[in-house]
């Protein structure tokens, strides 16, 4: 023993080892979206992002009225910031002659952080923001929210709190949700399109003119729908399209005018209004008449929408094709489906443990939606373990390996994870998928429904039908110590013992209470082994782990790892000693910097 | 009118010594159930007309239809043996009555799961083989598996009566032929034998070997000749035996016996086994098949025959039976053999137990099994569940192997991913009735001692197919099942009106209960798929299903195969991933594992669940690995225990044991879904070269590693020359010599390869073994039919899995098709990803 070396780490950790990978910017520098794609100064990119986002309009709406103005890009655009920052700055000054403070909280710095630790956008950011802010207070404020934590559809209302914004200017494409606390307003851009391009393709796609089509875009290209609209109608004549709309008056959507519209008739479809459709579809007022007429029409998509959407859209219409702008193609499909979902249904209901990822903040109802979610699942007899994640990804997700089936509340447009290469350890389901599969018959409707609104309407009028929807069939003549039976899992044509984890909870309380009271007289406590006493933190039950009188699927999961704390692994080892080494002091300090570290550069 | 009440078969149980459990197997069509037919009527349950018809183990009514077996059936019958053969029995023994637990199984290759599932509760097999026919593939098969759960066999020759109506053999060809499957079954018994149980093979002169004709209800054993013989040579009855068999000739005029077949002055003398048992027999159905009514009486009367009333009258074929059946009734030969060669539980479960046990061989419960007693804690294997007349609910059908059970007794339900020690397919319940099966019906009994078959009331919705049920806290699992067919074909079912849809899910559940061998899951693309054997087992599963399980009308997708993916080669370069925050970094290299030890995995040879240093010693002796690889398995996969390994080569690194759990987790869900296009793995080895792990445990959690760990072994396997493996089927056809040539053409168009062709003596039959990729196998058999004029028949059965050597990636291969093929319908992208999609460079 003594001739052999020390264990060595068998490849050196120098800091060379483990080098950030660095950021990759050239991409996002191109700006393909501008009608000219390789401007030659700087000027000239400002000219055309002046244009772009309509900063004129914006600025003659702004003037005078918010004071603390932040603006919010996504990813994508985020690379105009400064720029768009610059020229408000410039726009609104003239009015008052006053500076105005650019808090340029720049998402930028932390990119290489943000794949990884959640939210360091709002925790350190937010120092940054109050020791500027307190430097200089003058009238125009205008804020850059560092990277949306959640869908970046959506407007981040809880960032925008942070420094108590008047306004939100929100760029880019939009779910066109409404946020309640703050008044928001949008800049789609006018990103660069080739109209003839796309009618040429669109003909080449299109042989039938007599087809039912709708054209569709994300708000960004809104703009553009119409022209083409008129352009393709002399030959096709059943078509029509979807322009962005909304009904909030709180929500303002810079240089596109919804009064107009408001005249036209049209159907209402989510935050699109259908309109030259033909005139005897408009009387439609009903659900389902709207989607059977919906199936009778073919989708033309310009640009490839997030996701969810898209599995959203291809549930809605007969057909889809998606228009690329960028590189004027056209894409056919095969787009997701949503039988793979049918599987995650199936995944969920013979789950044990969910977890519920919240994945906004910001949407309506979002609380009442946890509240409800938690409450099915407790129905059920099921855990459930409650995840607030920034930016939710594969790694983060599968450092819960308890967790059997997520639960994501998010925005329907951006905020939903689907799995399309099936990269999540474990199924990400929506409280539609949730609510079919909790509940006691199995079934599927073939619907893709995302909006809180639709879920607690479903849940209310669940409730009202009965309260009993959940109660387990299949152990009649149970005696009281006997185990529930398993259930049969679709997915995998097995038994799954532990799908309702919390049904042992009564079992607990009949157990935990006796001991309770007979805290001073424990001598006779039934045949369940030892007595609980006060300072016992876990309880192990026949078949459960119980800490404070509720069932922990988590610690559960954990005394089924191999590994089960320091020295577990050599414990089989043949020449293992009982005693093991002796202490020594290791190294202390965060990772960031251990104390010999310090030292060692100090001296 | 039954001959026995429930009570003394009640009160025979506990004699636990005159107990035999036996299940009757064969290749199909050789006349299993017709067989049983005569000892059920022999028992007094069904009437001697009827034996031969009825088939009364045939309970369903597409097997009435059909005409073949397709689940096994339990009858419990009672037999009183007389004072001379009790005598015979080598075990212990009490009394002169006995109680036989027969299960008649099907004899279908794609039902070969039953068998296994009938095989694990009995002790020994009476092997039918149909005299024209032989040995065939499935006979082999079978007698392959009961040898294997260490079951004695005892053999039947069956149909002798085709031999002698249909081919008008003479008496020295019979014999032959007679002489010759013995030999054939010989063989098979010799080349699988445990050594432990000692010899097996069967002998006529032993008594072992029986010849008859189940439809007509007749069957003798050389025993039963010498008996009667015995008398009027005045030798004893064992010399007897051995002169009725093999080269003995008797010599009428010498009144001498003689080993050769010629006498001194070269006259040819007849065989004894010809002259003294062929001759009566030949001479009764030449004389009534010629209707010569004038020998008959006196044939009759030399043969101690009575006829009664209307039987008189009877004439040809009808006479023939009557006849035959009074002279060799066939129940008293099968009874005999069974009571007296069979083995007891007592006698069977001591060396079964081991086998059967997956705990040490000495602790309690094992002791218990091997003694077979009834007063310690309970042990029983539910080997299969019989569906109830309340429709979604079963019995549970299996054995007790020590301990008694009773109604009300709280048991320990230990489904088979159950370990000891942990709560995982672990339940406790009461049952609530016990009950006896009796073909079609059940005869409700109060409790069930070691020893017996039983079915139970009232578990079922704790085992989804089979388990071991105890009261012992300590017991370990016995021997969970396998099987030797897979189920490689699979069909994609759907409702056709979406408000039945939780009628499928539940009848889908029904079906997995109610076969042992049949799967269902969920496909990644949400269709529901049956996973079966074959394309028999396929449909009977798919009518059950929709006409009875979920009783709805379905959309059912044209059959499709189911594939595995594996490597051929080294990884071409060490595989390198790195966790999602960069800080860690795993080294993985993939190999091919061989052939042989990839199905001794998959048979539980190498088991996962063993000890690992005793595994380890296996693997290096019989599989050329080297111990200290063979010692750092870190696990089985899928679901821990399919055939691809992960090793653990790293030297000296630091937390290493840390992410193990990680590295599992994420190593069965990679082999769940390769890279290729979403199948199963099979035989790959990832061998962890290093890793290289952040110094803080926060930084390399299971989220950090498992991602990296799905990465580097997808990476690893595209790197390693990755192929698909198709299954393939042996297929066994019969046929006159004319429609050879028609079965060559269809296998070729099907990339069917002939491995044997012969002609099966004193027949004009021929026997073709082919191997064919089940791919190709669907329409096979009516292929085969329009080729050879409805002449040939096959047989096919799953036999290996073979790797299509071509590249998967390059959609002009074969394996390319497939892969394209099955990349679509599960929605996946096109194109199989490069290593470059998973390989993180430095």
């Amino acid at each position: 023993m003594s001739g052999e070396v020390a264990p060595a780490l068998s490849t050196a950790q120098t800091d060379d080892t483990f080098q950030f990978d660095q950021f990759q910017s050239e991409e996002t520098k191109q700006r393909s979206y501008l009608k000219k794609h390789d401007p030659a100064n700087k000027n000239e990119v400002r000219q055309l992002l002046r244009d772009y986002y309509s900063i004129d309009e914006l600025i003659e709406f702004l003037q005078g009225k918010f004071k603390k103005i932040t603006l919010q890009f996504p990813d994508s655009l985020v690379c105009d910031s400064s720029y768009v920052v610059q020229m408000l700055q410039e726009g609104l000054i003239p009015d008052e002659n006053n500076s105005i403070d650019a808090g340029l909280d720049d998402g930028k710095k932390h990119g290489g952080h943000c794949a990884t630790c959640t939210d360091c956008s709002c925790g350190k950011t937010e120092k940054e923001r109050k020791t500027t802010k307190s430097q200089k207070i003058d009238k125009y404020e205008v804020w850059v929210l560092a990277d949306t934590s959640y869908s970046p559809c959506c407007v981040d209302e809880v960032a925008a709190e942070h420094i108590g914004a008047d306004v939100v200017v929100h760029f880019g494409d939009s779910c066109l949700t409404p946020v309640q606390k703050l008044p928001s307003v949008y800049v789609f851009g006018k990103p660069q399109l080739d109209i003839n391009v796309l009618t040429s393709k669109f003909e080449e796609q299109y042989q039938d003119t007599e087809e039912n089509i709708l054209l569709m875009s994300d708000t960004s290209y809104s703009y553009i729908l119409k022209p083409v609209y008129d352009e393709l109608k002399i030959k096709y004549r059943n078509l029509a399209y979807a322009e962005a709309y909304n009904e909030e008056k709180s929500i303002k959507i810079i240089n596109y005018d919804f009064e107009k519209q408001k005249q036209k008739e049209g159907i209402r479809f989510g935050n699109r209004l259908l309109t030259g459709l033909h005139s005897e579809d408009i009387d439609i007022n009903d659900e389902d008449e709207l989607n059977s007429l919906l199936q009778t029409y073919s989708l033309f998509h310009i640009t490839l929408p997030e996701p969810s959407r898209l599995l959203f859209l291809t549930t809605k219409f007969s057909s889809m094709v998606v228009y690329d702008p960028k590189a004027c193609t056209i894409n056919n499909g095969p787009f997701s489906s949503l039988m793979r979902r049918y599987r995650y249904m199936h995944v969920a209901r013979t789950a044990g443990t969910v977890g519920i990822l919240v994945n906004t903040l910001s949407l309506d109802n979002t609380k009442k939606m946890v509240n409800i979610v938690a409450k099915w699942i407790k129905d059920a007899d099921k855990k459930y373990y409650m995840f607030v994640v920034g930016k939710p990804n594969v790694a983060k997700l599968a450092n819960f390996d308890a967790i059997d089936v997520w639960c994501i509340l998010g925005c329907g447009q951006g905020g939903i994870i689907i799995d399309e290469t099936s990269e999540y350890f474990k199924p990400i389901i929506t409280p539609y998928e949730l609510h079919l599969a909790l509940s006691p018959e199995v079934s599927w409707t073939g619907k893709w429904v995302t909006g809180f609104k639709d879920i607690i309407k479903l849940a209310e009028d669940n409730d009202d039908d009965d309260d009993d929807d959940f109660v387990n069939s299949g152990d009649e003549g149970k005696m009281s110590d006997e185990d529930y039976a398993p259930e049969f899992s679709a997915v995998t044509g097995k038994y799954v013992s532990n799908s309702r984890p919390l049904r042992q909870i009564n079992h607990l309380q009949i157990e935990l209470n006796p001991d309770a009271t007979k805290t001073d007289n424990n001598d006779d406590d039934g045949g369940d082994g030892k007595p609980v006493s006060g300072n016992q933190l876990v309880k192990k039950f026949s078949q459960t782990v119980a800490i404070k009188g509720t069932v922990s699927t988590s610690a559960i999961h954990l005394q089924s790892r191999q590994w089960t704390g320091l020295g577990s692994d050599f414990k089989d080892d043949e020449n293992y000693d009982e005693d093991g080494a002796t202490i020594e002091e290791g190294r202390s300090g965060v990772a960031r910097g251990y104390d010999h570290n310090n030292k060692s550069h100090i001296i | 009118m039954v001959a026995f009440t429930i009570e003394e078969i009640r009160s025979l149980m506990d004699v636990v010594t005159n107990v035999r459990n036996m299940s009757v197997i064969a290749h199909v069509d050789h006349g299993k159930s017709t067989l049983t037919d005569s000892l059920v009527q022999k028992a007094g349950i069904i009437s001697a007309a009827k034996a031969g018809e009825a088939r009364f183990t045939d309970t369903r009514k597409d097997e009435q239809e059909r005409g073949i077996t397709i689940k096994s059936t339990a009858i419990s019958l009672y037999a009183e043996m007389g004072e001379e053969d009790v005598k015979e029995i080598k075990q212990k023994t009490e009394g002169n009555k006995f109680l036989i637990n027969l299960i008649d199984s099907p004899g279908h290759v794609d039902f070969s799961s039953e068998v296994t599932a009938a095989l694990r509760v009995t002790d020994g097999a009476l092997v039918v083989v149909d005299c024209v026919e032989g040995v065939c593939v499935q006979t082999e098969t079978v007698l392959r598996q009961s040898l294997g759960e260490r079951i004695k066999p005892v053999v039947i020759i069956n149909k002798v009566d085709r031999a002698l109506l249909e081919l008008q053999v003479t008496k020295e060809d019979l014999y032959q032929s007679f002489a010759r499957t013995v030999e054939s079954v010989n063989v098979i018994i010799a080349t699988y034998t445990d050594k432990a149980v000692g010899d097996l093979q069967v002998y006529p002169d032993q008594g072992t070997v029986a010849f008859g004709s189940g439809l007509h209800g007749w069957a003798f054993t050389v025993r039963q000749f010498a008996t009667r013989y015995a008398k009027k040579f005045g030798v004893d009855r064992e010399k007897m035996m051995k002169r009725l068999w093999g080269d003995s000739f008797f010599n009428p005029k010498t009144k001498k016996w003689a080993k050769k077949e010629k006498d001194e002055k070269g006259k040819q003398l007849e065989r004894a086994f010809n002259m003294f048992v062929l001759d009566p027999i030949f001479r009764l159905f030449t004389a009534i098949m010629n209707y010569k009514k004038e020998e008959i009486p006196a044939l009759l009367e030399k043969l101690d025959i009575v006829l009664k009333g209307a039987e008189k009258e009877l004439e040809g074929k009808a006479l023939l039976k009557t006849v035959m059946r009074k002279f060799l009734p066939a129940a008293d030969a099968l009874l005999e053999m069974i009571v007296i060669h069979l083995p007891s539980p007592v006698t069977a479960q001591n060396y079964r137990a081991e086998l059967l046990y997956e705990g040490p061989a000495d602790d309690e419960s094992c002791i218990a099994i091997k003694n077979c007693d009834p007063k310690a804690d309970l042990m029983l294997y539910v080997s299969k569940m019989v569906p109830t007349s309340d429709k979604g609910r079963f019995y549970a059908f299996g054995r007790v192997f020590a301990g008694t059970v009773r109604s009300g007794l709280k048991v320990r339900i230990q489904g088979p991913n159950y370990v000891p020690g942990k709560k995982d397919d672990l339940f406790i319940k009461a049952i609530q009735r016990t009950v006896l099966m009796m073909g079609r019906f059940v005869e409700q009994i109060d409790d069930c001692p070691a020893g017996n078959i039983v079915g139970l009331v009232g578990i079922d919705q704790f085992l989804l197919k089979s388990g071991t049920l105890t009261t012992n806290e300590n017991a370990h699992n016995l021997k969970v099942m396998k099987f030797s067919v897979s189920p490689v074909v699979e069909v994609a079912v759907e409702v056709k009106n979406a408000n039945d849809l939780p009628k499928l899910v539940e009848g889908l559940k029904r079906l997995s209960k109610s076969d042992p061998c049949v799967v269902t899951s969920i496909s990644p693309s949400g269709e529901h798929i049956v996973a079966c054997t074959g394309e028999l087992h396929l449909e009977i599963c798919l009518s059950d299903l929709q006409n009875d399980h979920a009783g709805v009308p379905l959309k059912i997708s044209p059959p499709v195969v189911s594939y595995r993916e594996t490597v051929r080669e080294k990884s071409s370069m060490t595989a390198l991933a790195k966790s999602p925050n960069k800080h860690n970094r795993i080294y993985l290299e993939a190999s091919p594992i061989d052939e042989e030890l990839a199905l001794a995995i998959e048979s539980g040879k190498v088991n996962p669940r063993d000890d690992f240093k005793a595994r380890a010693r296996i693997m290096a002796d019989e599989y050329g690995w080297e111990v200290t690889d063979a010692r750092k398995i870190w696990c089985f996969g899928p679901d821990g225990t399919g055939s691809n390994l992960v090793v653990d080569q790293t030297k000296a690194v630091q937390y290493l044991s840390e992410i193990k759990d990680s590295v599992v987790a994420g190593w069965q869900w990679v082999t769940k879904e390769g890279p290729l296009f979403g199948e199963n793995m099979r035989s790959i080895r990832a061998n962890i070269m290093d890793v290289t792990l952040h110094a803080d445990a926060i930084h390399r959690g299971a989220g950090q590693i498992m991602p990296t760990m799905r990465r580097a072994a997808y990476a690893s396997i595209l790197l390693a020359e990755p192929r698909i493996q198709e299954p393939v089927f042996l297929v066994e056809i019969q046929c006159p010599e004319n429609a050879v040539g028609g079965i060559y053409s269809v296998l070729a168009r099907k990339r069917g390869q002939v491995i044997s062709e012969e002609q099966r003596p004193g027949t004009p039959m021929f026997n073709v073994q082919a191997y064919l990729p089940v791919n190709e196998s669907f329409g096979f058999t009516t292929d085969l039919r329009q080729a050879t004029g409805g002449q040939a028949f096959p047989q096919m059965v799953f036999h290996h899995w073979s790797i299509i050597d071509d590249d998967p990636s390059d959609a002009s291969t074969k394996s390319g098709t497939i892969v394209l093929e099955g990349r679509k319908r599960r929605g996946m992208k096109e194109v199989v990803p490069g290593y470059e999609e998973y390989y993180d460079k430095l």
